[in-house]
């Protein structure tokens, strides 16, 4: 088993990064993570300038995991990095200066500081893709990547993707198609859909199927998923 | 019976209500919802399968910056909960029983002060010995986990009928089989989380994502010593539940917190998030079941006679584990007519996660070990295993092994097992194979390559709520507002919207039953506060109960409305037909109201080299009684059968000692897109059931149960293997295969 948490296919060595000269792996990050943690936020569009976050949304790992039968070892506590750096996301056409702990994952600022809480968290450890936004472009778990090191990029997340009062054409599609049950996982979905369409016009379903593959849906409503898929993609054909 | 003119937008594929916030992002499950001043709380876990608290000191935590206050066993004042028996503490002060006992809660001004806290809480235990595994823990003489369960025996279902030496000894045919049956994961994207406060008339408010918000709330108010009316539930969006929100996971622990804090002055909400990890570890899991079974039968395909014993692991605490068993009991020995049956279903209390409901509730479990029954009765007669089924499946007025006919219009086993059958083109797939030579592999077509393709059939039924004896029932009220004509009516309804699209199911059926346009129908769900108790979102129940409820509330609504009443409001509790518990001695009883059937054919390709099983396609017949809502129906089948997928394929929950050794995604394997089968066939059928809303039956679980024994069928029809135990990973199927020295390329 993972008892780490560390994501499938990487040794805790590959995910160690050498920050402000002491190496420290994310998951130590994460457990040392800062709540509370002052983030401003600067937003040109008026927001106030360095106003202190309200603590909105949080999740991070659980207690570690047990060998049966031994003593329950102490969570490491991990000093949190002192020292926030400034950081420029432009999020859904907003810019953004945001005074940002290191230890800060892209999530964390969107929902907590930010207020977009559309985007999901459903398993911190990119295992699950609920958490998927775009980062310049490209699909992202947003629960993995550290915000500080996202500064200068232009995020998109589901909240960003309608135009002038218009529903994107995947977003109509998952509704048209009765593309998701609970809708936990729906943001993420349309997210990688979006990708997927920006880059490629008339997919075949197995480029679909592949290029969905990483985001899970529990109740199981991949067909409709991918009906939903197809029918945006005549639509931006 | 003659179909009922229908008005409304009845049997229309209508788009869901919730379409607009849930692909726009503005849908606000639990944990998007925030408020000011809101403090964070969380929970100290066990860790431990079985152990004695010998000393716990939370003083140090509670000096450290930011935390507002720890809260103990001392602090809840009747510290029990528990949705069948209140055996489980909410916060364990004395004895721990499984891994996920919790022990302490911090609150805190941040998430992570609270975290860091935990750490500072001492406890010092005596460890006891673990009891993992039911068939151990129920010997005389083993430890006793509970004080409530001599024996660790939470409950057990005897069913006698006939006489089953009789019938063995008449019996041309005996087959006998031992079938094990995984603990699984719900694994719903959402994980636990709420946020309690006290509402503006001083409630204990939980905003939470559950399936039954009135038993949240008495469980609730009963751990508080609070009058239900002093607590109240709010379910927001919920993301998925399957049975899993069920039972209590930080209902309880928010509202003491709140509650306890507004004690000492500190008027603030508190929140909390489940991680992922916590979720795994934190809330029940379907029940692992170890069943034996011996069933006899004559040359010509009849059954005689069954025995068979079931052995489901309950974990520490009762949950909803009496009524789990008492499906297994029924649906162990399959839909069919039996003359002598003898059944023993024994729940048992362990050290291991607590069991509870899970999609399904029992039926997929016996069910696994009936078709497997089924299926190799099939081969050793020689017979077609759909010509097996219809000499036997029950029919109207036959008597169940209960000694009761199944209940409501329509006993459709003939008709689901005939029309998928059918669809699939059963006869053409299955000619070659069944004169094929048993012990070869028969792979119908790819016989001497690597891929090995089968076919597999298997049926199932079961019950529509709760029933065995409780007090089923589902409230709802409407408002009509307006002059000369109704201008809008509101409807007032508790049950759940868990991602079935049951809330537009529920205005279907209210503007159905108004005779008004669905527009002109205003929905509010989900709160104690504003409605009667609706019972669960679980057990197919939901449309069943809802229709009857709404149609009621609208006949009375509408006389009102004839009466001049302006707005004309009414009230209406709807109750089904009383049902009976096993008769303690035989099992006798009228167990339930009413009863879904479906069918399935499953094509499988079994990788001879690597083990690895493929669903390439499925037909299910599902009869609905009526179905409301295509679109949603197809959701259902399509979902339930990737879940059951997961469940008979990917899906491996591995405890050692009552400790998780899965508690992520990386290493317990939810289906993704790619797992999902080329095709999907949905084949709905209406036979009305005659006390359902517009004939509906409940329908949500029926694509789940006969899934796992028709893919294991299928894979002994490609390999000539059969497999008695979920789930079918790789390496299992692999080393089985290669055990039997099976050279494919030969």
């Amino acid at each position: 088993m993972n008892e780490e948490g560390n994501k499938p296919g990487q040794s805790p060595e590959e995910e160690t990064m050498d920050t402000r000269s002491t190496a420290v792996t994310r998951r130590q990050f994460l457990i040392g993570a800062g709540a509370g943690l002052v983030v401003g936020a600067a937003a040109t569009a008026g927001l106030q300038a360095l106003q202190p976050a309200k603590p909105v949304e949080q999740a991070k790992p659980a207690p570690p995991v047990q060998q049966p039968a031994q003593p329950a070892p102490a969570t490491a506590i991990v000093e949190p990095v002192s020292g926030a750096k400034l950081v420029k996301l432009n999020v859904n056409g907003l810019d953004y200066s945001l005074a940002i702990e290191p230890q800060t994952t892209l999530i964390e600022v969107l929902k907590r500081d930010l207020g977009l809480t559309g985007t999901k968290l459903g398993c911190n450890g990119s295992m699950c893709s609920a958490c998927t936004v775009l980062v310049d472009g490209v699909a992202q778990n947003s629960c993995s990547l550290l915000a500080i090191r996202e500064s200068g990029k232009k995020i998109v997340t589901v909240e960003g993707l309608e135009q002038g009062g218009k529903l994107h054409p995947v977003q109509e599609a998952f509704w048209t198609q009765m593309g998701y049950q609970c809708g936990f996982c729906t943001p993420g979905q349309i997210m990688r859909a979006v990708e997927l369409l920006n880059k490629t016009k008339n997919p075949t379903d197995a480029q679909i199927m592949a290029h969905m593959s990483g985001n899970m849906c529990k109740c199981g409503a991949y067909p409709n998923i991918l009906k939903a898929v197809q029918a945006a993609a005549k639509q931006m054909a | 019976m003659a179909r009922e003119k229908l008005l409304g937008p009845l049997g229309e594929s209508h788009a869901r209500v919730d379409a607009p916030d849930k692909v726009t992002g503005a849908t606000r499950y639990p944990g998007d919802i925030a408020l000011p001043g809101q403090l964070w709380m969380k929970t100290l876990y066990a860790h431990r399968a079985h152990a004695r608290i010998k000393r716990l000191d939370v003083a140090r935590a509670e000096q450290t910056e930011g935390v507002v206050k720890v809260f103990t066993a001392r602090d809840v004042p009747i510290n029990e909960f528990g949705l069948i028996a209140f055996d489980a503490p909410v916060l364990a002060g004395d004895v721990v029983r499984w891994i996920g006992e919790k022990v302490a809660l911090v609150v805190a001004e941040t998430e992570q002060q609270a975290r860091q806290a935990l750490d500072l809480i001492e406890v010092e235990y005596e460890d006891l010995p673990a009891l993992t595994d039911p068939r151990e823990a129920m010997k005389v003489g083993a430890p006793v986990i509970h004080p409530h369960y001599a024996n660790n025996v939470l409950k057990h279902v005897p069913i006698r009928k006939g006489d089953v030496e009789r019938g063995f000894a008449e019996s041309d045919v005996i087959v006998e089989g031992a079938y094990y049956t995984p603990m699984q994961e719900h694994a719903y994207l959402q994980p636990e989380a709420g946020l309690a406060y006290l509402d503006e008339e001083g409630r204990v408010t939980v905003q939470v994502a559950g399936q039954w918000t009135h038993e949240d709330q008495h469980q609730i108010a009963h751990a508080l010593g609070l009058p239900d009316e002093r607590v109240r539930v709010i379910y927001p969006a919920i993301g998925g539940a399957f049975g899993g929100r069920e039972d209590m996971s930080v209902q309880i622990i928010l509202a003491l917190a709140v509650w306890r804090l507004d004690q000492m002055g500190i008027h603030r909400p508190v929140k909390t998030i489940w991680s992922r990890e916590e979720s795994i570890l934190g809330h029940h899991k379907r029940h692992q079941m170890w069943i034996r079974a011996k069933w006899g039968a004559k040359r010509d395909g009849r059954l005689l006679a069954a025995e068979v014993e079931v052995i489901a692991d309950a974990g520490p605490y009762a949950y909803t584990s009496t009524k789990v068993l008492g499906n297994a009991a029924v649906t162990c020995t399959g839909p069919y007519f039996w003359p002598h049956a003898r059944v023993d279903a024994y729940a048992v209390v362990t050290n291991n996660i607590p069991a509870g409901a899970f999609r399904g509730f029992g039926a997929p479990q016996g069910h696994f070990a009936a078709e497997q029954q089924m299926n190799k009765l099939a081969k050793r007669l020689g017979m077609d295993p759909v010509e097996l089924r219809l000499k036997n499946v029950l029919r109207e007025g036959a008597l169940t092994t209960t000694q009761t006919p199944l209940p409501g219009g329509v006993v459709a086993l003939p008709q689901v097992v005939q029309v998928c059958a059918r669809a699939a083109g059963w006869k053409a797939t299955s000619t070659e194979r069944h004169v094929a030579d048993e012990n070869l592999p028969q792979g119908s077509t790819s016989t001497r390559q690597p891929l090995a393709t089968g076919y597999g059939f298997a049926c199932a039924f079961k019950n529509i709520g709760f029933s065995f004896g409780f007090p089923e029932g589902a409230s709802a009220a409407i408002e009509l507002h307006g002059g000369t004509r109704v201008e809008r009516a509101v409807l007032k309804i508790a049950g759940a919207e868990v991602g079935q699209g049951g809330h537009t199911v529920f205005m279907q059926m209210a503007a159905e039953a108004l005779g008004l346009p669905l527009a002109q129908i205003e929905l509010v769900a989900s709160d104690t506060a504003t409605s009667g108790d609706f019972g669960s979102a679980s057990a197919s129940r939901s449309t069943f109960f809802a229709g009857n409820a709404i149609r009621g509330t609208a006949a009375a609504a509408l006389q009102k409305w004839r009466d001049e009443e302006r707005p004309a409001i009414a009230i209406y509790r709807y109750q089904p037909p009383a049902t009976e518990n096993f008769d303690a001695a035989t099992g006798r009883a009228r167990p339930n109201i009413a009863y879904g059937y479906v069918a399935q054919v499953v094509e499988v390709e079994v990788d001879t080299e690597t083990g690895q099983i493929r669903l390439k396609r499925v037909w299910c017949a599902d009869d609905v009684g009526k179905a409301i809502n295509p679109q949603l129906i197809e959701g259902q089948i399509e979902g339930g059968v990737v879940q059951a997928l997961g469940y008979a394929i990917t899906e491996n929950f591995v405890t050692r000692d009552g400790h998780v050794l899965t508690p992520y995604f990386s290493n317990y394997l939810i289906p993704g897109v790619l797992d999902v089968p080329e095709r999907i066939e949905s084949l709905i059928l209406e036979f009305p059931d005659s006390e359902g809303p517009w004939g509906a039956r409940g329908m949500a679980e029926m694509p789940f149960i006969p899934l796992a024994p028709a893919i294991t069928a299928a894979v002994h029809d490609a390999t000539g293997v059969w497999f008695d135990e979920l789930p079918l990973t790789p390496w299992k199927v692999w080393e089985r295969l290669h055990e039997r020295s099976y050279t494919p390329h030969s």
